[in-house]
């Protein structure tokens, strides 16, 4: 059986700068996982542990000190960067707007790609009010600006999305709205998503495979 | 030596000495006269060079040009963080700048195809493109390592480095345009500037002066802004990996 997303023997080490030296710690080393088409898993840790490098690998932004990370079984080091990262879709822990409106954040992926989608269907899926669509980003709120970034990073018609604890700014009743309304494209779209988050709660809502990463290790949550 | 070389020689080192002093209060004393005495000796080996260039071959002219082409490229590079390949790069970029500017002035017979007029005239533009350079490099390295996030959510769903970098760069061209901006705006209100001034206290005829010196004035914005647009373009690689990833180490 071949996997959507396959990490092999994955291990990456960050260099911290103490005075004039430079010091290397090991985040993680030689981890595996195996992900299957349209499959959902979470990843939790402690903050600190190497969650946001992890997916950072998965679409390049960083490149692994050893190991093979394949996407639909082939390297991602042997495909074009930008083809994977549109390909693996990101949604940071902080929301960051472009410059310009709302409209214009969002068509951003469409447009960069020639793709033909529907604003105001990706609006709504990302559940950002069409009457937000032609205000500045300077005005939204930190949840309307997380929406509106799940929309752009669909704009790119992912068939993968990369989570980085996506709801950990907002308040707790907007985390919940956008934990259904992301559960829920999942879902329509059969979209693969790796979701990180360290709230224990959160994972156990989300459901799918959960995977906890703790001292360099990537485990399976035993259930409790 | 005449009367009035020796006087204004005079005058300058009593400066010197004098704002050295005063200086000293916030430390830079030592400095400043440093600088001066630097700068003296320097203008006037210049002033030296330049009375043998009268005599030389035209060719030796744009020797003189390339070694000051040389040395800009080398501080604006030192400006842009130690920037991979940007010594080439910055040379590059104000060599083409300000020969590519020097070319109407001697095509339109403006100035005579003599070493009076080239070295000057290039020295003006080299000049003026290596510090509209180094300050269009110095923000937009600047802009880059601040606006990491929104450039790699920018790269994250596809977009080039160069796509991802274009709000940097344009802040960049900005910020290093605006001084000359204002001092176009400027011009003949707050400042005379500098070769019309020369032009007049040497006796020449005010308008003619002011003509020639608006050509050099506009010449200096279009060379500098070539000059800076080419070192962004051509630095921005730089700043990637081969992987189109942002590299860390900006600083
Ligand atoms: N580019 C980097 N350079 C140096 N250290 C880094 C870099 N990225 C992350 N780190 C360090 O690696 C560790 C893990 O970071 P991160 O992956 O953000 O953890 P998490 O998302 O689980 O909180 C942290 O100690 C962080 O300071
Ligand atoms: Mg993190």
């Amino acid at each position: 059986m071949s996997f959507h997303l396959e990490l092999r023997n994955v291990s990456k080490s960050v260099f911290h700068r103490v005075n004039e030296t430079k010091i290397r710690t090991l985040l993680f080393s030689d981890l595996n996982l195996k992900i299957g088409r349209g499959e959902l898993v979470t990843i939790m840790g402690a903050s600190g542990s190497g969650k946001t490098t992890l997916l950072r690998l998965i679409n390049r932004l960083s490149d692994p000190d050893s190991g093979t990370i394949l996407l639909n079984s082939i390297d991602i080091c042997s495909m074009p960067p930008q083809e994977l990262r549109k390909k693996a879709g990101m949604v940071f822990q902080l929301p960051v707007m472009f410059q310009g409106s709302v409209r214009e954040n969002i068509a951003f992926g469409m447009e960069l790609w020639g793709e033909s989608m529907d604003i105001n269907a990706l609006a709504k899926d990302a559940g950002v009010p069409e009457k937000l669509l032609d205000a500045d980003t300077g005005r939204l709120s930190v949840g309307e600006k997380q929406r509106v970034c799940i929309a752009r990073a669909l704009s790119t018609q992912p068939e993968l999305l990369l989570l980085d604890e996506p709801t950990s700014s907002l308040d707790s009743i907007s985390a919940q709205k956008i934990e259904t309304m992301l559960l829920g494209l999942q879902r329509d779209h059969d979209l693969t998503m790796v979701w990180v988050t360290h709230e224990k709660e959160q994972a156990g809502r989300i459901g799918g495979r959960r995977l906890i990463l703790k001292d360099g290790k990537l485990e399976e949550h035993a259930e409790d | 030596m005449q009367r009035i070389e020796i006087l204004a020689i005079a005058l300058t080192f009593a400066l010197i000495i004098l704002s050295s002093a005063y200086a000293r209060r916030f430390g830079i004393g030592r400095e400043i006269s440093l600088a001066g005495t630097r700068a003296v000796v320097q203008v006037l080996i210049l002033a030296s060079v330049i009375l043998v260039l009268f005599r030389l071959p035209l060719y030796w002219s744009f020797v003189v040009l390339l070694v000051m082409v040389t040395i800009a490229g080398h501080t604006t590079y030192s400006r842009s963080g130690k920037l991979e390949n940007g010594r080439v790069i910055a040379t590059f970029s104000i060599a083409s700048a300000s020969f590519l500017l020097l070319i109407p002035f001697f095509l339109s017979g403006i100035f005579p195809f003599e070493a009076r007029y080239l070295v000057p005239t290039g020295s003006i533009f080299i000049g003026n493109a290596m510090n509209i350079s180094s300050l269009a490099i110095d923000r937009y390295r600047g802009e880059i390592k601040n606006r990491r996030a929104e450039i790699e959510a920018c790269l994250a769903l596809g977009a080039s480095p160069k796509r991802a970098v274009a709000p940097s760069f344009k802040q960049g061209i900005l910020s290093a345009l605006i001084p000359s901006i204002d001092n176009m705006k400027n011009l003949g209100m707050v400042w005379i500037p500098g070769v019309m001034t020369g032009m007049i206290l040497s006796g020449g005829d005010p308008v003619e002066a002011a003509s020639i010196q608006i050509a050099i004035f506009i010449s200096i914005f279009a060379a500098g802004m070539i000059a800076s647009s080419l070192m962004l373009h051509y630095s921005t690689n730089s700043f990637f990996t081969q992987a189109c990833q942002l590299k860390e180490d900006i600083d």
